[in-house]
């Protein structure tokens, strides 16, 4: 699964990227086509499920192998579990929280 | 169309955790064969046809069915969610196990049967106990 634009949203489900995002949050997220660096938020295809997306922070790159954690490392499946994806399978990095307003800003 | 409708995201990006909080517990599972079990007593047990014995016995019936429901809800979360292919390994006749304490289920939600339900006991202590061991 790629987005179509540039500039895509997404809703982020799921609570392994607490406190960074919440449940629900709204982003807007930039098209990621550069090699993902550690300590980035990103938005890739989930490798067990490629048309689903995920969000997680980049833990650690090794050449082509990029290693995905949570925020919330005791509740996250990532790469702890599933190993190293691909570069390739970053998609996207998510830029600013849209909603809730009350959080709106940019994320990092 | 309104504008929440219009900003919302047609994506989803998941942050998702396969194992919230890794709790895993067959209790819940054997306090539900347990349920079902004296439910049976009771239904078996109950004489009378006034309203008190009636109602019991009513109400006996559905807790069964819905303890059975419970009971095979718990054990499908441990064998999908909890059980592991390298558990697998250790225990070659978990799927099997699984299976068969999934018909007892049904088994005890359709009929009756105090020998159902007493497998049911023995079928989640079995699943329990393999549990217990992987947690060692």
């Amino acid at each position: 699964m790629r987005p179509a634009t540039l500039l895509f949203r997404v809703a982020v489900a799921g609570r392994s990227m607490e406190p960074t995002f919440r449940d629900g949050d709204w982003l807007l997220a930039r098209r990621l086509r550069r090699a993902p660096r550690t300590g980035e938020l990103v938005i890739a295809t989930d490798p067990r499920e490629p048309a689903r997306l995920v969000v997680k922070r980049v833990r650690a790159v090794a050449g082509d192998a990029v290693a995905l954690a949570g925020d919330h490392a005791g509740a996250s499946t990532d790469s702890r579990d599933y190993g190293p994806i691909p570069a390739r399978s970053v998609v996207g990095q998510p830029l600013l929280r849209y909603a809730p307003l009350r959080r709106f800003g940019p994320v990092r | 169309m309104d504008l929440r409708s219009l900003i919302a995201p047609r994506l989803v990006a998941h942050a998702h955790c396969d194992i919230p909080c890794g709790i895993y517990d067959p209790t819940p599972a054997k306090i539900a064969a347990d349920t079902v079990a004296k439910m049976v007593e009771k239904i078996t047990g109950s004489a009378g046809n006034d309203d008190a014995s009636r109602n019991l016995y009513i109400r006996s019936v559905a807790v069964k069915e819905e303890h059975a429901q419970i009971c095979k809800k718990e054990l499908l979360i441990l064998w999908s969610d909890y059980f592991k292919p390298e558990h697998l390994e250790k225990y070659p006749k978990l799927h099997d196990t699984f299976w068969k304490a999934a018909k007892l289920c049904s088994k005890n939600k359709q009929s009756v049967d105090a020998k159902a339900a007493a497998d049911l006991q023995a079928a989640v202590k079995e699943i329990s106990d393999i549990f217990w061991a992987t947690k060692k």
